[in-house]
């Protein structure tokens, strides 16, 4: 009886506490509806409503009692209609500390396979050329490559030098129950912060980034078992204008792969085949009062292997969206790949793609209690805990 | 540790928050005190001026120990020095702004000259980043003033860009009926910090584009929000031009609610003491720079009402509560004939709050210097026992920061 009394004053004690603290609230949602018409030289098909990459986050975000702040992230995804991840997929189950110069995230989330956000419609629109991919997957959706159960360890030098260690446990298709980390890497970036780019004069990001996948390379052992990625990437401010702003983007990624995988006949194989690939775009963004209008880009993609003679992939793609309302966009992209030698048995020889779009995406914050990290008050002004 | 004992620990820990004033009496804090109350400026006199200068950088101000927010400060002090000039002197105020905001100054129930009044676009353009305006006025009427930006007035003052101006009279009608010696000024206001940051973040980064497209000649009224007639507005809209304040530009019911409330830039227990003899009478001058109201009750007195908006009542009266409501001034005076500690507070106490927690916001104290040593015992609350309290009627007040 005594216990059960303690037990409801204890409840009733720490209630009363935590009322006195609420979360900051960030709801995240972005929704993107595209009519697709594609052409792969064999049939052409057509979708009436691709709502794949729409996706809803929950953020809860709270000051610790020291100088930390403390965030837990909810967030679902629907991937595309022919992966075998179900209607939804959970693409984001974190918990996050950070500090002023310290920043460390524990769960599901996005995973450090690129290293720059390119101006496609959809995040995987040219994940062949842009991002390293899982060595683990079975190449049938490519939230495997974008996602994972992470470690990650952020320190930041001086406001715009971001140092990152990492690992993470990838979905393995072999063996889908296993949660031990099988990648780890490194990545260092200077990065000018969201509120200061356009009035930089040219550089706005550079980065390079080592990924070490713990494969099981046979007949090998230890450092040598492991696939590794390096990525390196640059943004540079071509016309920085609050007005009429233009920017151009490029990554490239040198799989140092396996030697001995001399062809693609499967996705295993075209992972861990020695691959150089660059992607690039350059993006114009008209800002009419003070708010995005009209944004257009050009990217155009490229991938060769070394141990794969005759095989390369090119991509073209081109977007336009127009801004009708704060978050409304309504757009048109057209995409272009082009697969030669043992990828064309992979990927088809070429393939066009059309899409119009409709996106709408809010970010919004409940009950704001404190500034971010890269606020102009706190980067200009002196950072407040 | 066990969950049990984790809360022993916190208990202890907010007994530990109970801080005790150092010495209430001591020469150390009444020159801490002293520099709770606005700084009197500094001036030069060139030929029948006086030449004061300010100017504006954003710094970080402590609103409480350990609870800092970025404002608006004119020389850098929240809230701003105080201009204290004679009736009839002439007043330059350089004023330089050394912000990437816009702001102007207006003189609060002075008699300036009206292009001298400080409302951007009426009687002024804006004082942009980097620019200096040069104010010019006579100082009257006597009494109890204030200045504060009129740009953004709503973010600006509530940031902290407010500050007190008085002007003296030789033949003071207050000091005949009422002589006194010490006097203080207590400039209120009230803040809600998050609006603070937002506003101010995006004012920022709205006046940093502004000011590069202004630089390379790239004046734009609709991206400025900014036309020339009503007629040039009204064509705008015509073809397509969206007004900010429409719920497609933003979100609507974003009117500020204020949740710290300060007495000169501070809020309880950071607040300054007023501290006043027997015998004598002490002049408060009270301002109120924000947009509450605030229902300002002393106890175990009746102060006299003597000015009014700074003009001399013909009447004086008493009473111990006043409402100060926003924008104006009321000077009274308090006469020391009840010696003791009083408290002196916004009756409406949810302005007696620090983010919402009771007590904090405007609460100070009025303190007699001749409170008999006997009735100054000191106790730590580490020490205290409930035992130890019977009989000791006369300790001084703590710091409670949760009641």
């Amino acid at each position: 009886m005594k216990k059960s009394i303690l037990i409801v004053l204890l409840i009733g004690f720490a209630s009363v506490v935590q009322a006195q603290v609420s979360a900051e609230i960030e709801l995240g949602a972005k929704g993107v509806m595209s009519g697709n018409i594609q052409n792969d030289n064999t049939n052409t098909a057509s979708t009436v409503s691709d709502f794949s990459d729409s996706q809803l986050l929950l953020g809860f975000i709270e000051k610790l009692y020291n100088a930390c702040i403390g965030q837990m992230v909810f967030g679902i995804q629907f991937p595309d209609a022919d992966s075998d991840l179900g209607q939804v997929f959970y693409n984001h189950v974190f918990i996050k500390l950070e500090n002023k110069n310290n920043i460390f995230k524990l769960g599901r989330s996005t995973t450090q396979t690129i290293l720059n956000e390119f101006p496609t419609l959809r995040d995987d629109d040219a994940i062949l050329f842009n991002y390293s991919l899982n060595p683990f997957s079975a190449g049938i959706n490519t939230q495997d490559n974008q996602y994972g159960n992470v470690i990650e360890f952020t320190h930041i030098f001086k406001q715009r030098y971001w140092l990152i260690l990492h690992g993470e446990n990838f979905v393995d298709a072999s063996e889908p129950d296993n949660f031990e980390l099988n990648s780890y890497g490194a990545s260092m970036q200077y990065i000018v912060p969201e509120s200061q780019r356009w009035n930089r004069d040219v550089i706005q990001k550079i980065g390079i980034s080592y990924n070490n996948y713990l494969t099981d390379r046979s007949g090998y052992s230890g450092y040598e078992k492991s696939l590794k990625n390096v990525l390196g990437t640059v943004t540079l401010n071509i016309k920085p204008d609050p007005i009429n702003f233009i920017d151009l983007k490029i990554q490239g990624i040198y799989n140092v792969g396996f030697s001995e995988v001399d062809s693609l006949i499967s996705f295993s194989e075209y992972v861990r085949s020695p691959s150089t690939s660059f992607f690039g775009t350059v993006r114009y963004l008209y800002r009419k009062l003070e708010r995005p209008y009209i944004q257009t880009s050009a990217g155009f993609g490229y991938k060769s292997f070394s141990e794969v003679q005759g095989s390369e992939q090119f991509m073209g793609i081109a977007n336009l969206f127009y801004r009708i309302g704060e978050n409304f966009d309504i757009g048109l992209q057209y995409r272009y790949l082009k697969n030669s030698g043992q990828s064309a048995n992979l990927f088809g020889k070429d393939e066009h793609r059309l899409q119009f779009t409709l996106v709408y995406s809010i970010n919004q914050l409940f009950n704001n209690q404190f500034d971010d990290r890269n606020s102009i008050l706190n980067l200009e002004h002196g950072y407040l805990k | 540790m066990e969950r049990r004992d984790f809360i022993h620990y916190g208990a202890m820990g907010l007994a530990g928050m109970a801080l005790l004033p150092a010495n209430l009496y001591a020469a150390e804090t009444k020159t801490t005190n002293q520099k709770l109350f606005p700084s009197p400026l500094p001036y030069s006199k060139k030929g029948e001026w006086k030449e004061f200068k300010l100017n504006i950088e954003i710094v970080e101000q402590e609103l409480a120990p350990s609870m800092k927010i970025h404002t608006l400060a004119f020389n850098s002090t929240v809230p701003g020095p105080e201009i204290r000039v004679k009736k009839g002197d002439k007043v330059r105020v350089k004023f330089k702004n050394n912000t990437e905001l816009n702001h102007t100054i207006h003189w609060h129930g002075i008699y300036v000259p009206w292009r001298m009044d400080g409302v951007p676009y009426v009687t002024q353009m804006p004082v942009m980043p980097g620019q200096e305006f040069i104010y010019e006025f006579t100082a009257e009427p006597y009494g109890t003033h204030f200045y504060h930006c009129h740009w953004g007035t709503l973010l600006h003052m509530q940031s902290g860009m407010y500050g007190s101006i008085i002007i003296e009279d030789d033949d003071d009608p207050i000091k005949k009926v009422f002589p006194y010696d010490r006097e203080y000024t207590l400039i209120y206001s009230a803040h809600d910090v998050n609006f603070i940051r937002n506003e101010l973040n995006g004012m920022l980064e709205r006046m940093k584009e502004r000011s590069y497209l202004m630089k390379t000649g790239r004046f734009n009224a609709e991206r400025f929000n900014l036309f020339d007639t009503e007629k040039e507005l009204l064509g705008a809209i015509e073809t397509g031009y969206q007004p900010p304040y429409l719920v497609n530009r933003r979100t609507a019911a974003d009117l500020p609610v204020p949740n710290w409330f300060t007495v000169n830039g501070k809020s309880y227990p950071s607040t300054p003491y007023l501290f006043i003899n027997s015998g004598e009478n002490i002049r408060v001058r009270l301002i109120n720079a924000g947009t509450e109201n605030h229902h300002l009750h002393l106890h175990g007195h009746d102060f006299w009402m003597v000015c009014d908006d700074g003009i001399p009542v013909p009447t004086p009266w008493q009473r111990n509560t006043v409402s100060l409501s926003p924008g104006k001034t009321y000077d009274i005076i308090i006469e020391g004939n009840n010696r003791g500690i009083w408290t002196f507070h916004d009756h409406d106490t949810r302005r007696v709050t620090n983010n919402g927690l009771y007590p904090g916001g405007n609460l100070l104290a009025l303190v007699y210097e001749d409170l008999p040593e006997e009735e100054r015992m000191v106790m730590s609350m580490g020490k205290m026992k409930m035992d130890n309290m019977n009989g000791k009627k006369n300790m001084l007040p703590k710091i409670a920061l949760d009641e």
